[in-house]
């Protein structure tokens, strides 16, 4: 276990002469296990492949729901929990991808690049799958769509009538919108039902970017 | 069915019978929703504590049923040491694919412990250093609550709960279960 | 095969689903209802005006409900006191049709009412009970835990099952 590829050590270690363990015990009042390995022992690829049961995530994600239901007005305010909760995953999730990406790992400056980064690695990450299609939306020049044929966190969702406007895949939503922050690219993300023939439970995911993003977009790469 | 075929069935059902996703999507989903609950709650990490049981034990009483489908189990174990054998070896297996080691029975057979050598919920955890996190947040309450709703539901009432995390700097991570009492079935309503 | 009906029933002993296809009790050959019905609250409606018997002695889905489970709740008692905890009963008959049973460790009672020539249906209900009960119901979280007057049971995915599984019942 190399201890000095750990995302959470601060970045500057080369110079200081401190002591290797110094700065951790000096700063913090945690208890740690004499006998145990802390999380800093343990090597950040040793979940990368590891799986559980599609159940136990179906049962997580369900109380998340009902638990989120019981304090919003509406199905907008549930979706933006919903969102709220994503984001905080792709926070963390985007952290974990760029790290294992290692020296391979690039930082993306255009639109498309980024929305490739979310529909191929980051979904291939998260879902084993790449994202059904990436578009752009045709009348706004802000606007891009990616869909899921069947989005993972819908799969024992019955929406029943009179909340069909609701799309329990706002959480995806929010991990994509966090990704996208977490790059720069500020933008809303909202998740949309939007079914096919083969495929009712069709979710688009609607980005769209803050005005900035568009101009540093023109700036750097011209528009036209 | 012995202990040693229990644990082929739960091996089995993992293997051949459970859909599979990626686990760090579930150890993030689950670190959102205490995170979000510490939150709202003000870090009153009791009633932290209080919710993430009771959203465990709403979980524990679907659960059971997916469990049983998937177990294909038709009876009631026979006794409270064959239960806790299945929810180490067919229960967490099936759904953590993990089984923590039982131990510390009492002499009445009515209290045990379950020994966790991995929590893929806490994987990438460490609780805020905020001079009381540690203190009295137990991290994976969501765990007692989903035993307690599960077994109310095959008319078992027991109490779960943590008593060591590593988490909080002790070395082990350990949760002890005790039969309250068994359920009796319940009798339609009489006739007006 | 013929099916007539088929409820479900929870561990408080309540109807949480109950849908009837054909009525068993007119007299062969059965006249299909002109849509299938659908009850979700049966057991406490029982004044409403759909569910007001029809003229005669036909009972309406709730009473029926009722007594289904009348029955079944003391067959299977009768038949624990009888064999021991670990029995249960599968399956009646009388000369109009015959009653399947399946009840999970859980206390979920699944009962379908046939004709009298259909084979033992236990394994049909227990698909019932893992394919369509626990992967549309159970693992839906819009629908609640419990479902008190048969709450959040029949949702879309649900019935389309049901439907379908009814008719490639053999």
């Amino acid at each position: 276990m190399n201890r000095d590829t750990s995302p959470f050590r601060p970045a500057s270690t080369g110079a200081s002469p401190t002591p290797k363990h110094a700065s951790l015990t000096a700063s913090t009042n945690l208890r740690y296990s004499l006998t145990r390995k802390s999380i800093y022992d343990r090597h950040l690829n040793r979940t990368k492949t590891s799986e559980l049961s599609k159940s136990a995530f179906a049962f997580l994600f369900g109380e998340m729901v009902q638990h989120a239901q019981k304090k919003v007005y509406g199905v907008q305010d549930l979706e933006k929990k919903l969102n709220q909760h994503g984001y905080a995953v792709g926070q963390r999730f985007l952290e974990l991808l760029l790290w294992r990406e290692g020296r391979t790992a690039k930082r993306e400056t255009r639109i498309l690049g980024i929305l490739q980064f979310i529909s191929h690695s980051l979904y291939r990450a998260i879902f084993q799958k790449p994202a059904d299609t990436l578009e752009k939306v045709r009348e706004n020049e802000d606007e891009y769509m990616i869909s899921d044929n069947d989005p993972l966190v819908n799969s024992y969702i019955s929406v029943p009538k009179e909340m069909s406007q609701l799309n329990c895949a706002a959480f995806i939503a929010g991990i994509i919108e966090a990704v996208l922050d977490g790059h720069c690219f500020p933008a809303k993300v909202t998740a949309h039902t939007a079914p096919s023939d083969m495929w009712p439970g069709r979710t688009v995911f609607l980005i769209k970017f803050e005005p900035e993003v568009l101009e540093r977009e023109g700036l750097r790469h011209g528009s036209t | 069915m012995s202990s040693t075929s229990r644990a082929r069935l739960g091996e089995e059902v993992w293997k051949t019978r459970t859909d599979k996703i990626n686990a760090e999507l579930v150890t993030l989903t689950y670190g959102s929703v205490v995170a979000q609950l510490c939150k709202d709650l003000d870090g009153d990490y009791a009633e932290v504590n209080k919710q993430l049981d009771k959203m465990g034990y709403n979980i524990g009483l679907r659960l059971i049923e997916d469990f049983l489908a998937k177990s294909n189990m038709q009876q009631k174990c026979a006794n409270f040491r064959d239960t806790a054998d299945v929810i180490s070896k067919v229960g967490f297996k099936m759904f953590l694919n993990i089984t923590p080691t039982i131990a510390n029975w009492s002499s009445d057979s009515k209290q045990f412990s379950l020994m966790f050598d991995e929590n893929p919920l806490a994987d990438f955890v460490e609780l805020p250093d905020d001079g009381k996190a540690q203190a009295e947040l137990w991290y994976s309450n969501m765990l007692c609550g989903v035993i307690r709703g599960a077994l109310e539901m095959v008319q078992m009432q027991v109490d779960a709960h943590f008593v060591n995390d590593v988490l909080r700097g002790h070395d082990t991570t350990e949760m002890r279960i005790s039969l309250v009492r068994y359920i009796d079935d319940e009798m339609p309503a009489d006739d007006e | 095969m013929v099916v007539f009906s088929f409820f479900i029933f929870d561990r408080h002993c309540e109807c949480i689903y109950l849908r009837q296809w054909l009525d068993a009790t007119t007299p062969s050959p059965a006249q299909p209802l002109s849509r299938p019905v659908t009850a979700s609250s049966a057991a406490t409606n029982t004044t409403s005006a759909v569910e007001k018997p029809p003229a005669g002695n036909k009972l309406s889905m709730a009473e029926q409900a009722k007594l289904v489970f009348g029955v079944i709740f003391s067959l299977r008692n009768m038949v624990k006191k009888l064999c021991g905890p670990d029995d249960s009963f599968l399956c009646y008959r009388t000369g109009q049709y015959k009653l399947h049973y399946y009840e999970t460790i859980t206390s979920l009672r699944f009962v379908m009412l046939t004709d009298i020539r259909t084979e033992n249906l236990k394994s049909s209900l227990h698909q019932i009970y893992v394919n369509l009960y626990v992967e549309y119901v159970v693992k839906n979280p819009l629908s609640p835990v419990e479902h008190p007057g048969g709450e959040g049971v029949n949702n879309e995915m649900f019935e389309l099952g049901i439907d379908s599984f009814v008719r490639t019942i053999p």
